[in-house]
């Protein structure tokens, strides 16, 4: 090569025929399968291109060329070394990462699950000792709905279905994102957030009581409840582990150990959010209907409960214990 | 050069590639956008569902399917938006493709479901704080990443249009009534002196008219200077600056 002697402009024309075609094929092996031959191509073109980058930084320095390439070279890449079978990766995480992913924290679901039962005990006891507690746990419009022996599924029958299941959603997906990304917080905001949520059921369960309205009430939420809280508790699982790595990074850096703890709850967010698609639905369409008996929409409530946790705590066991 | 942060990869061929990282305003931009389309989305959703909402609640079997229709595309709508562009986009939704931004891991290659949903669902902590955390950690942080991407181990990046028309062969005409730069123009600038004055020679039109004249007639005496021939008069710099460019792609 005749080297130092030519300039940019020369180097760019020689070149730049191939990287334009280089551009063309990343681009199309984005949307679709290149056939065998072209693979070839781009393989050979990428390997051109980035041995062109090294001598453009090396000589350039600074210019559009080396921008182009750069630019160049990373889209080359990603096209050649992306994920493929996305079916069977979809597969892994039901089958194995998700599982996996809360057993092997059993301590953070543990701990969610009795920072939960504590905020409910409290707010039971706390209603059951002292009716006026209820002034200050129980929100305004289900006092007034139980004092006036109004039913559960007369007040939501009233909006259309579908908008209620999408406010119910919204509500719990952020109820579940903040239990997971309060985790930041070493923890306490999960906590915190788990025990308001266990205050509010527990004294709105006593306070029905109180009214003669318990049975009414946990018939409205047999179907969703269990899955719902469920969800919630997995969220919270997710966000001790990050908290875990925060307080105690080991012997990682802290920001490595809250990586590694992120991408390992995150199949537990792909499961928190379906779940809560399930329950929201149940809770639009299958609690306030009358016509299911209380009895049908128990045995589904614990049903969902069971398959949830059952696959939780058995499926992919024989592979997670190879790894 | 500038000091913009920037990430720096390296493929497994060893060849390192820096990539320009984005900064708050494309961000920005790219957020408003998509904040736009599921507006406007939202309100088709809405239309639609009031039209056809009684007939929907007529028809139970129908009433079902709306109600997973509507649950689902307020999530997607809310939550899953960027999420589900991300995966499909190789890191980018329709908003940061706008402002011309990727989201990448830190080894360049496009973020997959577990970054994608780490980095968007932890906006639960930042927009009850209007975005304040977000906003303050990408303006201030030497790696611009938000409470999720720190979180996600990802990165933005900015994705610049290059024209490369500027290194076409050049006009003749140019290089010919300046014949002396011919083997002098080469070895007086380096590359990155040839693109700010390709720069100027195509931006020219926009500058006014006593500046644009001024930067000429001292871009053309420092290049004159440089390669060792005599300063043009003040009327032909912009003439002159053209041949120097055209010598200068001829590679001579």
């Amino acid at each position: 090569m005749s080297g130092s002697a030519r300039s940019v402009a020369v180097f760019v024309r020689a070149h730049r025929e191939g990287w334009e075609r280089l551009s063309t094929l990343a681009e199309r092996a984005q949307r679709s399968r290149l056939p065998l031959a072209e693979v070839g191509e781009l393989d050979r073109l990428y390997r051109r291109a980035a041995a062109d980058l090294a001598l453009v930084r090396a000589r350039f320095p600074g210019t559009d060329a080396e921008g182009y390439l750069s630019q160049l070279v990373a889209k080359a890449y990603r096209a050649l070394y992306r994920p493929r079978a996305r079916a069977a990766a979809l597969a892994r995480l039901v089958r194995d990462r998700i599982p996996a992913a809360t057993r092997r924290h059993p301590g953070a679901l543990l701990l969610a699950a009795l920072v939960l039962l504590a905020g409910l005990g409290g707010g039971a006891l706390a209603v059951a000792i002292d009716p006026a507690a209820a002034e200050l746990l129980v929100p305004l419009p289900a006092r007034e709905a139980m004092a006036a022996g109004r039913t559960w599924t007369g007040q939501l029958l009233s909006a259309a279905p579908g908008v209620t299941g999408a406010a119910l959603l919204h509500n719990n997906v952020t109820a579940a994102a903040l239990a997971f990304g309060l985790g930041l917080s070493a923890g306490i905001g999960t906590a915190l957030l788990l025990l308001l949520n266990g205050l509010l059921i527990g004294s709105v369960l006593a306070y029905a009581a109180q009214h003669g309205m318990l049975a009414d009430l946990l018939g409205f939420v047999a179907a969703h409840g269990p899955l719902e809280i469920s969800a919630l508790l997995l969220a919270a699982q997710a966000g001790f582990v990050m908290a875990g790595a925060l307080v105690e990074p080991g012997e990682w850096p802290r920001r490595a150990a809250l990586q590694a703890a992120g991408r390992e709850v995150a199949p537990l967010l792909a499961l928190v959010v379906p779940a809560l698609i399930v329950a929201a639905l149940i809770e639009a369409a299958v609690s306030p209907a009358r016509t299911i008996p209380v009895e049908a929409r128990a045995s589904l409530g614990l049903a969902l409960l069971g398959a949830f946790w059952g696959w939780l705590f058995s499926g992919g066991r024989s592979r997670s214990g190879t790894s | 050069m500038d000091e913009r942060p920037t990430l720096e990869l390296l493929t497994p061929e060893r060849v390192a590639v820096t990539l320009e990282l984005s900064g708050i305003g494309a961000r920005a931009l790219a957020w408003l956008a998509d904040a736009l389309c599921i507006f406007l989305l939202s309100v088709t959703g809405l239309l639609v569902y009031s039209i056809s909402g009684d007939l929907l609640r007529d028809l139970e079997a129908l009433s079902l399917a709306g109600q997973l229709l509507t649950a689902v595309s307020v999530l997607l709508a809310g939550w899953g938006w960027d999420v589900v562009w991300e995966l499909l986009g190789e890191g980018q939704t329709p908003g940061k493709r706008l402002a011309g931004i990727r989201v990448v891991k830190a080894d360049g290659g496009p973020p997959g479901l577990s970054e994608s949903l780490l980095r968007n669902v932890l906006r639960a902590m930042e927009l009850p704080l209007g975005y304040a955390p977000a906003i303050l950690s990408v303006a201030l942080g030497s790696r611009r990443q938000r409470l999720g991407d720190l979180v996600a181990g990802t990165l933005v990046v900015r994705q610049r249009r290059y024209d490369l028309s500027r290194y076409d062969r050049p006009a003749e005409a140019a290089a010919r009534r300046f014949p002396q730069l011919r083997g002098r123009a080469r070895p007086a600038l380096a590359a990155e002196g040839f693109e700010r004055l390709s720069e100027f020679l195509r931006r020219r039109p926009d500058l006014e008219g006593k500046a644009r004249s001024r930067v000429a007639a001292v871009l053309a005496k420092t290049l004159a200077v440089r390669a060792g021939v005599v300063t043009p008069e003040e009327a032909d710099a912009e003439a002159f600056l053209e041949a120097f460019a055209a010598w200068y792609a001829e590679g001579a």
